[in-house]
């Protein structure tokens, strides 16, 4: 009996040492894509860990960045190594502001309208060719091209020209923009646009050189193949799993660089990305959201502000919200201060108007302050416009209301913190509904809901982006809500070319978004970073990407 | 056996078929669209968008190219990722996902059989429920909050093995313990509960009364018998193994095939649901057809090519 037990374990004690030891012959042999891949990487991943003498910085980039194809790939995961694998005529600063990149310097037209750009003589691609005009062309005539289906082609229209090509009905020749020399760039706006030169630090505007591109379309989804004029190469790129930035020697500002190595993973979980942060694999993480009390107050915590906003939608035509003042009690029945400090427990600034921190008009005034707090908490004065409302419609009870979320444990948390409040303070009872996101999203488009959940994060560095979002025949308003003066003025404000003139025009125009109220705010978006000791300037743009260009490891 | 395969490729053909179908109405059924973002941007863009993934054209005609995509398993690009291809999205990710998938299984049939044997052997003595105290602990726990749970312990606190992430052996260790272990127990269970019915059956005790040394009695007399509901089982688990667990790839990190089925749903990605849902319906149908014909090769009295092989 005791003899086949033993001879048992001792098979089974083979197999699983076959299964620890076979893995290394078979990851080659399996896989026959990434067979020769594999084994030079084991190599020199490898080594990179273990000499001293680099530094690299260990990042995690959460997911496969959708594309590197600068159009195409139109999310923070794809802009977080493009921003540093390549760059634009101009760059957003250390204070989040564009400045010269590739551009050395440009000119701009009396009436603000074209833009004369001047190529550094020393910007130079990867592989060695120079940074000429024409690639800028190349690039923006083909991401305004409907052939290529750019999400990011919007941002296009700005140039003369570009909203025709994109809809089908102009033709690529009457974009305006034009190499006037080997590095010269001329480009023609539609109407004078001040913050132009920060929509051109999009990755969307990069460069693409295009003897490479024409020569191999696919130039972007290899790291061999990869060429850029960044302060990084793209050195390994393992497509799910990793990729290694090495600094680029071409660069025109290479000794601004300090980082000599910046590797990626694609850790999804936020539990995992803690766990390989605390086990010395990460040099920065996000915190888990459970630990986020914890964790929120230590010294290792980056917190810095992003420009987003998170909101609640009413819907204007439908009972009861199609009253001014039944959506007004709604909203000044929140208590915004009281959502950040004990619901989501994660620093953010409480919101008291749609326009974010961090845009300064001529004279230097932030937006958010200068146009004040749009809407205060107010238990007694909502609890009066209530009761007015109600009178106005005829309401001897209020109709049914229904606040609706996609399905997330904060967006719940919140949805309860002010179904809470709405009973409280109106003596309201409403009910709550969650969807699946997708759902949620498509209801939300076609006004089904009564109070929803929304959000919104800026596209580029200026007010108007957020204020566009409610002319009435934007996609992103959603709420019914429709104002002619408001779009007479938001129409103004881009046409604008007198810059203090503009901004008056959009500080008016947010007073009259919430004169109306078809919305409520509750809080701006924040980015919340553990770094390690040894790791500093990393700068993360309230727009959304990521600049290693100054970062540095001890 | 041959008119037994042929009869039954047909069959596989037409299941793929009809589950291909289902899926292809039922993913345009439900609400929602590949381009419904927060920040929806234009209406232009998608326009451009639709027509650029031959989303404006009709239902049928869209359905035709479907089809035409399954024959020729070409999926064409992924709506989410522009510039990939579905097949390369799983080209990448299933030997990754089928690599921790065979180690897996492999694990856990050894030691599920090995502890459903001994459980068995040793019928309610200490080894036994020691044995089935690891398997129902093993069923009961969820796989996520084991691998939450290894990775705390093995990794960061004793420092043993990588956290996360897949690039040498080393990585996979933690992985395959938090995927074999519920497979292991069910095995477990299955094996010695019919290991036990199969013990007291008149042939062991015949086999005993010859003098046959017990291991042989056990291995080759026994265990035979006593595996059928275990190979039953094995089809499915291994379809499910193989391609890939999105849970788990996702606390691990690891470069697999799961997250496609949950993110290609969550994103309406059309052409990304096409694809791993004919592949993963491919793939079972194989492995069913793979497990009937371990049926006869395990028991001489089960027939193929006769009615009652399925």
């Amino acid at each position: 009996m005791k003899k086949w037990l033993m001879l048992l374990l001792t098979v089974l004690f083979a197999f699983t040492l076959a299964a620890c030891t076979a893995t290394d012959s078979s990851g080659d042999g399996d896989s026959d894509e990434t067979e020769t891949e594999n084994e030079d990487n084991s190599g020199e991943t490898n080594e990179d860990t273990s000499g001293d003498d680099v530094t690299t910085l260990n990042l995690n980039n959460g997911q496969n960045p959708t594309s590197l194809d600068p159009p195409k790939g139109f999310d923070s995961a794809s802009w977080n190594v493009l921003n540093n694998l390549m760059e634009g005529l101009t760059r957003l600063g250390k204070e989040h502001t564009p400045e010269a990149a590739t551009a050395e310097d440009w000119k701009v037209s009396e009436d603000g309208t074209v833009y004369t750009f001047m190529i550094r003589d020393n910007a130079k691609w990867s592989n060695g060719d120079d940074v000429t005009a024409g690639d800028f062309v190349y690039a923006w005539k083909r991401l305004l091209d409907p052939e290529t289906a750019s999400p990011a082609a919007f941002l296009g229209y700005f140039i003369k020209g570009g909203e025709a090509f994109n809809k089908g009905e102009g033709s690529k020749e009457d974009v305006m923009v034009e190499a006037v020399s080997e590095k010269e760039l001329k480009v023609t706006l539609e109407a004078p646009t001040g913050f132009f030169t920060h929509v051109i630090s999009n990755p969307a505007f990069f460069p693409i050189n295009e003897s490479v591109a024409t020569e191999n379309p696919e130039w972007f989804a290899e790291a061999d193949s990869f060429v850029g004029n960044g302060p990084f190469n793209l050195a390994e790129y393992n497509k799910d799993k990793d990729m290694l930035l090495k600094k680029n020697e071409n660069y025109w500002d290479a000794e601004t660089v300090t980082l000599e190595q910046v590797h990626f993973a694609m850790v999804d979980d936020t539990n995992t990305e803690y766990q390989l942060f605390e086990s010395g694999d990460l040099d920065v993480s996000e915190i888990p959201s459970e630990m986020s009390e914890e964790l929120i107050d230590s010294d290792a915590v980056s917190i810095t502000e992003q420009a987003g906003t998170y909101f609640y939608r009413f819907n204007v035509t439908e009972e009861p919200f199609q009253n001014e003042k039944i959506r007004k009690a709604f909203a000044l029945a929140v208590d915004q201060q009281e959502i950040v400090e004990y619901v989501t427990k994660n620093k953010e600034q409480p919101a008291y108007g749609f326009v974010s921190y961090g845009f300064q008009d001529p004279s230097g005034n932030d937006f958010r302050e200068q146009n004040g707090n749009m809407l205060e908490t107010d238990p007694e004065k909502a609890k009066q416009l209530l009761e007015e409302g109600m009178k106005e419609e005829g309401y001897d009870e209020l109709p049914e209301v229904t606040l609706t979320y996609n399905t997330s444990e904060s967006h719940k948390a919140i949805a309860e913190a002010l179904q809470q409040k709405f009973k409280t303070v109106l003596d309201v009872e409403i009910g709550l509904e969650n969807t699946e996101w997708n759902v949620f999203l498509q209801d939300q488009k076609d006004l089904k809901h009564q109070l929803s959940r929304s959000s919104f994060l800026a596209d580029y560095g200026d007010p108007i982006n957020f204020l566009e979002s409610f002319t009435s025949d934007s996609v992103m308003n959603r709420t019914g809500w429709s104002n002619d003066e408001y779009d007479q003025l938001i129409a103004d404000a881009k046409a604008e070319s007198s810059d203090e003139k503009r901004w008056e025009l959009m500080y008016e125009a947010e007073k009259i978004l919430f004169e109306e109220m078809p919305i409520f705010p509750v809080h701006f978006y924040n980015h919340v970073f553990l770094n390690k000791d040894n790791v500093s300037d990393i700068i993360r743009h309230p727009v959304g990407y990521l600049e290693l260009k100054w970062a540095s490891k001890e | 056996m041959l008119k037994y395969i042929v009869k039954r490729f047909f069959l596989m053909i037409l299941t793929i078929f009809i589950i291909a179908t289902l899926t292809f109405f039922l993913m345009n059924a439900i609400p929602g669209s590949p381009f419904n973002e927060e920040k929806t941007s234009n209406a232009v863009v998608q326009q451009n968008l639709e027509k650029h993934f031959n989303l404006d054209k009709p239902l049928p005609v869209q359905y035709v190219l479907y089809l035409k995509s399954i024959i020729t398993f070409d999926f064409g690009p992924s709506i989410k990722q522009p510039t990939e291809t579905v097949n390369s999205l799983l080209g990448r990710g299933f030997p990754i996902s089928a690599e921790l998938g065979i180690w897996t299984i492999l694990v856990a049939l050894i030691s599920g059989i090995t502890l459903g044997v001994v459980a068995a052997l040793r019928h309610n003595k200490l080894i036994d429920y020691t044995a089935m105290t690891i398997a129902v602990l093993g069923i009961s726990i969820p796989n996520f909050v084991l691998a939450t749970l290894v990775i705390q312990v093995i990794a960061v606190d004793l420092k043993l093995l990588p956290a996360a992430t897949w690039n040498s052996p080393q990585h996979m260790i933690l992985p395959i313990i938090a995927l074999a272990t519920g497979p292991m127990a069910i095995i477990a269970r299955l094996t010695r509960s019919s290991m036990l019915e199969t013990l007291t059956q008149d042939y062991i005790k015949t086999a005993r009364a010859k003098g046959l040394s017990p291991f042989k009695i056990v291995v080759k007399h026994a265990l035979r018998n006593a595996l059928m509901p275990v190979v039953t089982i094995l089809g499915t688990l291994l379809a499910g193994v193989l391609t890939g667990t999105f849970v788990i790839e996702k606390i691990f990190a690891i470069p697999g095939m799961g997250k496609y089925f949950v993110q290609g749903i969550n994103q309406r990605d059309y052409p990304v649901i096409m694809g791993t849902t004919v592949f993963y319906s491919t793939f079972l149908v194989m492995m069913l057809f793979l497990v009937d014909i371990m049926y006869g090769v395990l028991d001489p009295r089960i027939k193929l090519h006769k009615k009652g092989g399925e």
